[in-house]
């Protein structure tokens, strides 16, 4: 038992200290550096900061040339299941353009009262410049989705940067370098999104499920069951971690499961947006609030009103269009009936006259058989008959002399 | 000379592959995420450093290994020195393993394998859980613990052709 004892402590002593011929250090001393360096990491600390900087921009560069071979696999594979589904693609893209187009002037007055209404809630007013950068790195870990950009401090970067996909949310930056930073996708789930659900207009967070999905965290009043297949999702702006009314996705609910769809496709990023803020004076003075209101206000009612304008010049065209089609109409209907009083008339007149023609052919008739069996029907002295002239007389003409 | 510069260039390259390997791994991730597989991921550094340190490579350096595990961290963006700590202790446990046995048996490897891995995630996830606050998803680290151990078998393999190589 002892020895036991002492081959498993020999064996322990030997993997934490031993040194083969070529180690530099022991495992032990590797291990304690490891630990420390967590600690580190952990504090906030200036120098070792500037080491992390240092040591991210010098790995993030080297990720992406080593990447290059896999990313020229992977893109290929990519091209071709494209071209494989782009007729598909085509007819789905025709259609959705032929709805995009009848939904365009309604989005424009969205958009007008969108900004009238910010302008209102915020006191400031903030210049946006989005600039476009490159995604350098992509290893999306099954752990951590974030990917890495080519824009850092140098362009104005700082930790919160809303991050886009032409005008869809994508993500925030969570850590900056000089020249590089890091992106936490939405699909992360550490992300955590303040969204408005329309329609129905309900509060929610959601967050993602590290499958490039994302799911319901928190439903203001237990909402939930209002929420309908295919509403969209849109960032509130609540906690001011994102700016709002900015499109996030689409739900869908598979098997009573609430799962929300990105707009993005956070695996098909190549190029980004990152939208750098810079304050502008700050506005408190009621009257410069009001004259921007004023301002803003005239911009949106005059699109209205364009839009009302080009509306009511339609409707005049179409109602002209539509009066004198009623005339010539009338006109029309006038003569018709005209027409069909004398064609009224003419069918009276024809069926007078084939009632004449059928009398005077029942009376030849009746005077052709007069002349045959009159000697048969008439009252004579030494014969019982009819007096001629009589009903029964005819009757009996009629009969073929027959009483 | 020529002849003998190239062979000594490509045999020092032999030599040092798993390094090299260990290195692009980091950089580069190959984890063949990007084909979509629900749930599938691996970790294979984990496989290269466990299985090296095992039988004892000589150009398998601690400390290179070490720097791929923050390499590792950049990369994937978690605390730095985690990746490290994690690497570090695969080695000792193989180590450990290499001093204990005395006749080497694949399968009895793979299941101590199996362990260790298990013992090292279940540490990174308390690490990030209870001192930096990240959510995880656990099954992830079940499966990737499960695909990670399940590969450990057809990548020792094609390791042990390499070291015939480096014997032969």
């Amino acid at each position: 038992m002892p020895a036991s004892r002492d081959d498993f402590i020999i064996a322990i002593r030997s993997a934490f200290l031993k040194k083969n011929v070529k180690q530099k250090f022991s495992l032990l001393t590797l291990v304690f550096l490891s630990i420390f360096i967590i600690i580190l990491s952990g504090v906030n600390f200036t120098p070792i900061k500037k080491i992390k900087v240092f040591i991210n921009e010098i790995v993030y560069r080297s990720s992406f040339i080593v990447s290059m071979p896999e990313n020229l696999i992977k893109n290929s594979y990519l091209k071709i299941k494209e071209y494989s589904n782009f007729y598909s693609d085509y007819g789905y893209n025709k259609i959705e353009l032929k709805e995009l187009k009848s939904e365009n002037i309604s989005s424009e007055i969205v958009k007008s009262e969108n900004k009238e209404l910010k302008e209102l809630i915020e006191d400031y007013t903030i210049t946006k410049d989005k600039i476009l950068a490159k995604v350098i790195v992509d290893h999306q870990s099954p752990f951590l989705k974030t990917v890495i950009i080519n824009k850092g401090t140098a362009d104005k970067i700082k930790i919160g940067t809303n991050i886009y996909d032409r005008s869809y949310l994508v993500g925030r930056v969570i850590e900056v370098n000089y020249k590089s930073s890091r992106v936490l996708l939405l699909s992360d789930l550490n992300s955590n999104i303040p969204i408005s659900i329309t329609p129905g207009n309900i509060q929610a967070i959601i967050t993602g499920n590290g499958k490039n999905l994302g799911e319901i965290k928190y439903t203001k009043d237990n909402l939930i069951e209002n929420i309908e297949d295919k509403s969209i999702a849109y960032t509130s702006g609540t906690g001011q971690i994102f700016k709002s009314g900015i499109p996030v996705g689409k739900f869908s609910i598979i098997d009573k499961k609430i799962l929300v769809n990105f707009f993005s496709d956070f695996t098909q990023l190549k190029y980004i947006f990152a939208e750098v803020e810079s304050d502008v004076q700050k506005k408190p003075d009621s009257d410069i609030k009001d004259f921007n209101n004023s301002k803003s206000l005239t911009n949106t009612e005059k699109i209205k009103l364009n839009l009302l304008n080009e509306q009511i010049v339609i409707l005049n065209d179409s109602n002209s269009k539509l009066i004198k089609k009623n005339k010539f109409l009338n006109s029309e209907t006038n003569q018709l009936n005209q027409k069909n009083l004398d064609l009224q008339s003419k069918v009276n007149t024809q069926a007078e006259k084939i009632e004449k023609i059928n009398n005077d052919n029942a009376e030849l008739d009746f005077l052709k058989l007069n002349l045959i069996y009159s000697s048969k029907c008439q009252k004579t002295i030494f014969k019982k008959g009819y007096k001629v002239g009589s009903k029964e007389y005819r009757e009996c003409i009629l009969n073929k002399g027959k009483k | 000379m020529i002849n003998y510069r190239r062979n000594f260039f490509f045999n020092k390259t032999y030599a040092w592959l798993p390094i090299i390997i260990l290195y692009i791994s980091v950089l580069n991730e190959f984890d063949l995420n990007y084909l979509n597989i629900e749930y599938f991921s691996f970790n294979f550094p984990f496989i290269l450093i466990f299985y090296f340190s095992l039988k004892a490579y000589s150009n398998f350096d601690y400390l290179l290994v070490f720097l791929a595990g923050l390499i590792n961290d950049t990369v994937i963006g978690l605390p730095l020195g985690l990746s490290s700590l994690s690497y570090m202790l695969a080695c000792i446990f193989a180590s450990y393993l290499r001093n204990m046995t005395i006749r080497p048996h694949l399968i009895k490897d793979w299941f101590y394998f199996l362990f260790v891995i298990s013992l090292i995630n279940s540490i990174t996830y308390s690490i990030l859980f209870l001192f930096f606050s990240y959510d995880l998803d656990n099954m992830f680290y079940v499966i990737n613990n499960l695909f990670t151990f399940l590969l450990y078998i057809p990548i020792s393999y094609i390791f042990s052709l390499y070291l015939k190589g480096t014997n032969a």
